[in-house]
Order: structure tokens, then C-alpha cells, then sequence
């Protein structure tokens, strides 16, 4: 909600556009994207391969630059035809949640100390964020982990603690690039439950990339991407 | 914030331990190296101060008696005494020979002192066992690395001596053990000639009609008998009352007695800087190599480190971690890998430092220029992984 109690998107984009290369060799990964995604909201984006899904994905990761657009971030213009945010590491770090295919923890910290990097990278001192680490382990229920290397953990364990991270800086926004693709299809529609009941929880705007058969009919919405283009649909929101 | 390089060493310590002893091993050999110079530099400086002289009295125009051959007559030390400052003289002779003992060859210094009196300059300023040579003949006191007992009997050249003194550290610039034997028995060691080779000289000189000239009567004999006479020293060590300038006195003795006399400092420069000049540039060489050699594992372990953690990395910069972080861990890294390879290279080179057959000395000096070089060496080197990895795209955490 902005000053006016008027509702403000978590996500933002409006004719967002990527071109790769110059000249003959040319490609328009995105070619005019619009998207709107409320806080709270879980959207799916689906489309075949070489669609444009993580060409989307980085661009609203603020990892590479779009060639024209605007994208709008919690009310805050951060792209519009050139990046708005002078440090975008801060960006990501402060504002973005990030949750991969593979959950890509630092092998060499421990459970808690992989959630608790970032709001340590943020300036938080070591005692609270790890307080917030445990907090987060808490609610994704793997706080009987907190002091177990990674190495330890199961595929669906790792992928909790990869979510705990992400929101660890209470980020608006979290990215999942098929965050269910390598778990079987207990655990997939577990993490996309969790995923649902944190973004009630804590208001938080999620974009699921998959292309996960089992998932897609429990989202509301969703966002096909084709050819860089996208058009939105509504989902099943099959409960879990 | 977390240390990430700590925990990363923690978390693969075996392979960064056996990494670290590796490099250590190569800073051992390096340290060893700079140990045998020191060494060497060392051996010249003891065999300085061990003769307890303050002056090197020398045949003219040599660099005498350790670098150059030098000769000179037994009895010119009665006019250097003469001189004003000069406290002590004494002749001595220096020889390098190859000496059997207990079935193998060892290569020593023979040094003839004058034994009639104690602390004579030249004699051993102590002993570790045994007492000084009290007698003209056949007695020897010997440096401990020579290998000989005391008691023991040895034969060098014609004769058998007695081990009656043993000493440490008394050693030739080169490192060889000394062994003091009486002067007058390292004259003979030295210039007299063998039994053959006598007997051949006096037929030769019997055949020369320059010495048998009538109204002559006596020469040939005279002749012969020079031959078989021991009569010259190679150095005249002097020892100055208080107060005397070395300078002053050497000068006196070159401007009156036509020799060459070198002070303290110019027979260090001989030794130390001439001398060796060629085995140290040599060492030179190898330190600089082998310092290239250890930057260039350094860099290529840190490398290969750092590449081994590209998805890590990658993900740390997605989740905003700043370069500094990011460099700050590798550099750390390379430092502890730098530390625990000094460590070891340290520990390697005073293990296998003794066994050596030539002096390694390794200074703690050395050692902390040693530790700086290395940490140098490794930061340097971590530069390379550094720059891969801030070069590493975030991107890459996500793939596509």
C-alpha cells in the first residue's frame, strides 16, 4: 500500500524488452513484456524452452540488463530504458529472494550460517542474524537441521533452507527458477505449499518458472511466455 | 560477518593441509637454499674469527692465504713484532688435503700453529674435549665434524697423529673441518717433497755443473739440503696491542716489510665477497627460481581453488556479496596457504637442514624476510583468482 492506502504491485513491468546480440545475429529474447504481480500473490511463468523464461528471470533479477522497459519493484522504478539503482548487488541482496533449480547452498557454512549469510552481507551483526536464520528454519521445519553441514541435508531439506535464505533479508520479491524440478512429487507440492504459505505469511510477491506438471494447476495465476512475449491466464489454484 | 575463508579451509581442511605441506616442502628447499648461503657466509666469517688475529700478513700482491696461495719465510714475523701496535704474531700454514678415515675420504684443512705457547693467533680459541698440542710433533686437535676421536690416530701424508683436542665450528671457507697439527709438521705436510721425489732432485742438481764448480767446495750439499728443508708459512697472523689502528699498522707493514697485510674488514671483503661471490650469485639464481617456481604453484593452487568454487561464488554475488568478500576470502586463503607452507617449510628445513654435508645456517632474520616473501608471494599470486572470480557472471547461479 502506498501513501494514499492505494494497493502498489510487488512487481511491476511494463514492456520490458532484452535483445541478445547486435546487428544480423540479433535475437529479441523479450520482446515486450507486461506483468503485474501483487504482494502475497504465488504466479506461476511456464513456456517451452528458449521462451524467454530465464531471460525474464534474470532481467527482473536485476543479473542482466533488459534493452528497454521499466520495471518497478514494491512502487520503486528500477529499470526504465537504464537501470535506476546505482548498486544492484544491494538490489538483490536487500530485495530479491533467489531459489534455484538446485539449491546451490554455500557447502562450506552450516545450515543456519547458509541463511544467516544474508543479513549478514546486509550489516545485521552475527547473533541476530542468525536469529532470524533460526526463525526461518523454524517456519520451514527444518530447525532440527540448523547445525548440520549441507552435505547432510535431503534434496527436499536443502531446497527449505534455500527458501529460508531467500527470505532471510525480507525481501518483497522471491525468483524461483523450477524450484521443484529435481524432487519427487510429495516433496514438489510440499515446497510449493510452503512457497503459497509464505507469501500469505510474510506478503511476499513469487514467481515460480517452471515446468513442473505437477505444480502448475495449484497456482491462480499464471504468465505463458512464447516467442518473449507474455499473456496471462488464470490457474486452477488447486488447493495442496 | 562469517569468515568464508576460514570455514572454507575447515570444511576441506585434509586437501588445504596436504596442499599446504606441499608448498611447504618447496619453501623448505627455498629456505635451505638461503641457509647454504648464509652458510657459506658464515664458514668465512668463524675462520676470521677463530684465527683471533686482527691482521693478515700475506706474500705481496697475493689475496692470501685462503683465497691465493701465499709463501713467505718462517722468520719474517720477527720484523713485523718489531712494529709499533703489533702485540702477537704467529706463523701459520693452511692446506687443503683429502684424508683417508674410517674407510672413506674426507676432505679437511690442515692448519699449522705454533704450539709453544697457548692462544697463539691461530690456535683454536677453545676446545669441546681434550686439551691443546703441547707437543712439536704429531698431535692434532680437530674440528668435530672431521668425524675423529678423541685419542684416535690418524695418518696424514708420511705421518700418524694423535687426536689430542677436538673443537666445533673451526671450518675452511669452503666448510672442510680444520685440523691444527704443529707448524712445523704442516710446513713438511705442505712443501716437502716426497722421498722419490727428493732423491730424483738431488741427482738432477748432482748433474748440474753449476754446483760443482771447483773452488767451490760445499755447494752441492748446500743445494741438496735446501731441498729437504720446510722453511716458509703461508700467512703471518698478528694480534695489535688496544688501541692500534689496523690500518695504520698494515700500512707500516707494506710500506717497510714488502708484504701484504689485510685488516679484518679487507679480508672479509676476500672471503665473503670475493670468494664466494660466484657461489652466491649462483644461490641467487636459484632463490629467484625457485621464488618464481613457488608464486607460480601458489597461483595455480589458488586457481584452480577459486574455479573449484565458480557455482559459490556465482551465488554469493547473485545474494550481494561484494567483491571485497569475495576477494577478501581468496586472499585469505592464499595467506593461510602461505603460512601453513612457511610453517612447514620452516620445520622441513631445520629437520633436514643438519643432515646437509656443508653448513646451513638459517638465520631468524632470514626466516621473518622469508615469511614476508611468501605472504608477498601468495598475495601476489592470488591476484589471478581474484580477478576469475570477480570476473565469474551471477548469472551463472541461475543458468539458462
Amino acid at each position: 500500500m502506498d501513501k494514499m492506502n492505494k494497493p502498489v504491485p510487488a512487481i511491476q513491468l511494463t514492456g520490458l524488452k532484452k535483445r541478445y546480440g547486435t546487428g544480423d545475429a540479433a535475437v529479441d529474447a523479450l520482446k515486450g513484456v507486461d506483468m503485474t504481480i501483487w504482494p502475497g500473490e504465488v504466479v506461476g511463468l511456464v513456456g517451452p524452452s528458449g521462451s524467454g523464461k530465464t531471460t525474464l528471470l534474470k532481467c527482473l533479477g536485476a543479473v542482466i540488463e533488459p534493452t528497454a522497459g521499466r520495471m518497478e519493484l514494491a512502487g520503486d522504478v528500477i529499470y526504465d530504458d537504464a537501470w535506476k539503482i546505482p548498486d544492484l548487488r544491494a538490489l538483490r541482496r536487500d530485495r530479491i529472494g533467489f531459489v534455484f533449480q538446485a539449491p546451490y547452498l554455500i557447502p562450506f557454512l552450516d545450515v543456519t550460517d547458509n541463511v544467516a549469510l544474508l543479513p549478514m552481507l546486509a550489516g545485521q551483526d552475527n547473533t541476530s542474524a542468525r536469529k532470524r536464520a533460526l526463525e526461518l528454519l523454524t517456519a520451514l521445519d527444518v530447525q532440527h537441521r540448523a547445525g548440520a553441514q549441507v552435505s547432510q541435508l535431503s534434496g527436499g531439506e536443502q531446497q527449505r533452507v534455500a527458501i529460508a535464505r531467500s527470505l532471510a533479508n525480507h525481501a518483497p520479491v522471491i525468483l524461483a527458477d523450477e524450484p521443484t524440478a529435481p524432487l519427487d512429487s510429495e516433496r514438489a507440492l510440499t515446497v510449493v505449499r510452503i512457497l503459497n504459505d509464505l507469501a500469505r505469511e510474510y506478503q511476499t510477491a513469487i514467481i515460480v518458472v517452471t515446468h513442473d506438471e505437477k505444480i502448475i494447476p495449484t497456482f491462480r495465476r499464471i504468465y505463458h511466455i512464447r516467442d518473449g512475449k507474455t499473456h496471462e491466464e488464470a490457474g486452477e489454484g488447486r488447493a495442496i | 560477518m562469517i569468515n568464508l575463508a576460514s570455514r572454507d579451509v575447515l570444511h576441506g581442511w585434509g586437501k588445504f593441509l596436504f596442499t599446504g605441506i606441499g608448498l611447504g616442502l618447496l619453501i623448505g628447499a627455498t629456505l635451505t637454499m638461503g641457509g647454504v648461503f648464509r652458510g657459506m657466509v658464515d664458514d668465512g666469517q668463524v675462520l676470521i674469527d677463530n684465527s683471533g688475529a686482527e691482521l693478515w700478513v700475506v706474500q705481496q700482491g697475493t689475496l692470501g692465504p685462503y683465497a691465493e696461495p701465499s709463501s713467505l719465510r718462517d722468520d719474517v714475523w720477527r720484523g713485523i713484532a718489531g712494529i709499533e701496535g703489533v702485540a702477537e704474531t704467529g706463523n701459520a700454514a693452511y692446506l687443503t688435503i683429502q684424508m683417508a678415515h674410517a674407510g672413506k675420504d674426507t676432505r679437511v684443512m690442515i692448519v699449522g700453529i705454533e704450539v709453544d705457547r697457548p692462544n697463539r693467533p691461530g690456535a683454536p680459541p677453545y676446545l669441546t674435549a681434550g686439551r691443546p698440542i703441547l707437543q712439536g710433533h704429531y698431535e692434532a686437535i680437530a674440528d668435530e665434524r672431521a668425524g675423529l676421536k678423541l685419542g684416535e690416530r690418524v695418518k696424514i701424508r708420511r705421518h700418524d697423529y694423535t687426536v689430542v683436542g677436538l673443537t666445533r665450528r673451526m671450518v675452511s671457507s669452503s666448510g672442510d673441518p680444520m685440523i691444527f697439527v704443529p707448524l712445523k709438521d704442516a710446513q713438511e705436510i705442505q712443501f716437502l717433497k716426497d722421498n722419490d721425489a727428493l732423491v730424483n732432485e738431488r741427482a738432477r742438481t748432482a748433474a748440474n755443473p753449476a754446483f760443482n764448480r771447483p773452488g767451490v767446495p760445499g755447494l752441492l750439499e748446500a743445494a741438496q739440503a735446501s731441498a729437504t728443508q720446510a722453511k716458509s708459512v703461508n700467512t703471518v697472523l698478528v694480534r695489535l696491542v688496544p688501541g692500534a689502528d689496523p690500518a695504520r699498522v698494515a700500512n707500516e707493514i707494506q710500506r717497510w716489510k714488502r708484504l701484504t697485510a689485510y685488516t679484518k674488514a679487507q679480508m672479509e671483503d676476500i672471503l665473503i665477497a670475493k670468494l664466494i661471490a660466484t657461489s652466491a650469485k649462483q644461490i641467487g639464481m636459484f632463490l629467484v627460481i625457485l621464488a618464481i617456481v613457488t608464486a607460480a604453484i601458489v597461483a595455480f593452487i589458488i586457481y584452480t581453488m577459486t574455479l573449484a568454487k565458480v557455482r559459490e561464488i556465482a551465488v554469493l554475488k547473485l545474494i550481494g556479496a561484494k567483491n571485497r568478500i569475495i576477494a577478501g576470502m581468496i586472499l585469505q586463503q592464499a595467506l593461510a596457504l602461505g603460512v601453513i607452507g612457511f610453517l612447514v617449510g620452516r620445520l622441513a628445513a631445520g629437520l633436514w637442514g643438519p643432515a646437509f654435508p656443508k653448513y646451513v645456517l638459517l638465520l631468524p632474520g632470514d626466516a621473518v624476510a622469508g615469511f614476508a616473501i611468501v605472504l608477498s608471494i601468495c598475495a601476489l599470486a592470488s591476484s589471478v583468482a581474484i580477478r576469475a572470480a570477480l570476473a565469474i557472471d551471477p548469472a551463472e547461479a541461475i543458468g539458462g
